[in-house]
């Protein structure tokens, strides 16, 4: 992740980019990140926050991230990404109920009276919930009392402007050509 | 002269201690008890602190210097939020514990914003019931120099922490540690902890100049045998609240309700005079629980007897 951080406080610049680089660390979403501006302007005040993904979030189903295997009336799963367990053990739960979903391995699971052409297109991530969880880890890094907030988003870049009262045209703008710079197409 | 040191160590044996603490004719300011671990704040005749000393390495403790002994202190930051929260406020916290002091974290209801930033007359009556406050801020130094309509009328010695170094506020707080910002992870480097102590050593400081503006006109008691007396009133010593009476540099804090127990504060006597004569008892701005004790100065007795 490379952070660039721009502003009129030589003490705020460094110690925010060593703020985002932990926080980012922290939620789990500096993979995610490709590369990132800060604009910090406390004067005003105004913040920017723009971030350009490493990929575009894109919904994931359990066919994405498990092999799926049908034996008579069984459905044999191998998850593949077992960062994706917890909800693919929910939606089987949810759907075919605990009894009837038997967790061999941390790995291997067996459902009884399942389909294989139902379960494969259970949804187990959205990337719209992804988009939401860098947009909240965003506001978790700015400063708590810059209130009015305005986001921008389109494709892999996100971008946050805010301010204490009222967000001006021209600070959107602003955004707009932080955000365009991050290779935004707005 | 007494001398105040802390015991660190284990329950086991505490006993000893205890009757050497009270044959040396020294008094327990603190006493806190976690599980088999036992922390024991006292105040002690300087010549025995030698022999103190030796009784608590025998019983398996360390003996620490504790310069915060008998003083309340609050850290305030701005919000409870998790931008303002837990780091670096109860790093700081930490620090001053370490210290001797008893330190309370509070987040101000609407303590956030450059512009909209702002405290409450309640908020500030619940502050000036500590002996200092310490205030922390941010990294933006636009911000902490708007910001000091938050500690500017408080009537308590403040310490302002905050990351750049601020201008145009020497007059507005006691003392002013820079290049601790809002951190979101724990202070742990060695430049973090020398940081921490010097926070520490700032307060410190801040405390010794507040004793020593006390002694120029004494309190008609020292709030330590003030202590002694309430520690018989039995719904203090029943009290299982940590700490049931905390001391501060002017007087007490006593952990029961003050409308409840108003008979009893009334009646009690010190040296032939009532508590209420020689000092203001109110309930705690904090809630209903707590009574507020604030001893008058020896001169402020006898001008109040003269006129009577």
């Amino acid at each position: 992740m490379e952070v660039e951080v721009t502003g009129s406080d030589p003490y705020a610049c460094p110690a925010y980019k060593t703020l985002f680089e932990t926080i980012m660390n922290d939620v789990g979403k500096a993979i995610l990140i490709e590369r990132a501006k800060l604009v910090l302007k406390p004067e005003i005040p105004l913040f920017i926050f723009s971030v350009r993904l490493v990929n575009e979030p894109v919904s994931k189903t359990i066919f994405d991230v498990a092999s799926l295997r049908q034996e008579g009336n069984e459905t044999h799963l191998s998850i593949s990404d077992e960062k994706y367990a917890p909800e693919i053990l929910s939606q089987l739960w949810k759907n075919y109920g605990r009894d009837n979903v038997d967790q061999q391995t941390r790995f291997d699971l067996v459902v009884t009276g399942g389909d294989e052409e139902k379960i494969k297109d259970f949804l187990v991530s959205s990337g719209e919930e992804t988009k939401k969880e860098i947009v909240g880890a965003l506001w978790r890094s700015m400063p708590e009392g810059i209130k009015a907030r305005h986001n921008i988003s389109d494709g892999n870049v996100i971008t946050i402007v805010a301010t204490e009262e009222i967000v001006l045209p021209e600070m959107v703008e602003e955004g707009i050509a932080i955000h365009k710079s991050l290779g935004g197409t707005i | 002269m007494f001398e105040v040191m802390m015991y660190d160590g284990g329950i086991h044996r505490s006993e000893e201690l205890y009757e050497a603490i009270e044959d040396a004719g020294g008094v327990v300011l603190q006493k806190t008890r976690s599980a088999q671990l036992l922390t024991v704040t006292m105040s002690i005749p300087g010549e025995d602190k030698e022999r103190i000393s030796k009784i608590c390495n025998d019983i398996g403790g360390v003996v620490k210097h504790v310069p915060l002994a008998g003083t309340e202190i609050a850290i305030v930051g701005c919000t409870l939020g998790r931008h303002h929260m837990p780091h670096p406020i109860c790093d700081i916290a930490e620090e001053v514990r370490e210290y001797g002091g008893i330190s309370v974290v509070m987040g101000l209801a609407r303590g956030r914003g450059k512009a909209t930033s702002q405290i409450s007359a309640k908020e500030k009556a619940i502050i000036e019931e500590y002996d200092a406050v310490v205030f922390m801020l941010g990294n933006f130094k636009q911000c902490v120099e708007a910001k000091k309509t938050l500690f500017e009328d408080i009537d308590i010695p403040v310490i302002l922490v905050c990351g750049p170094q601020p201008e145009g506020l020497d007059d507005d707080c006691e003392a002013i540690v820079s290049g601790v910002g809002r951190k979101a992870e724990r202070m742990r480097t060695p430049e973090e902890r020398k940081k921490l102590e010097e926070i520490g050593d700032v307060i410190d400081k801040v405390i010794r100049d507040r004793r020593a503006m006390l002694e120029e006109d004494p309190l008609f008691v020292h709030p330590a045998e003030l202590k002694q007396l309430l520690e018989e009133y039995e719904p203090i010593d029943m009290s299982l609240r940590p700490a049931p009476i905390v001391l501060h540099l002017d007087g007490l804090r006593v952990k029961i309700p003050y409308k409840e127990h108003k008979a009893y504060f009334e009646s009690l006597e010190v040296y032939g005079h009532k508590l209420t004569d020689i000092a203001r008892i109110s309930e705690s701005k904090i809630d209903d629980s707590s009574t507020i004790i604030r001893i008058k100065t020896r001169s402020e007795v006898e001008d109040e007897e003269r006129k009577a």
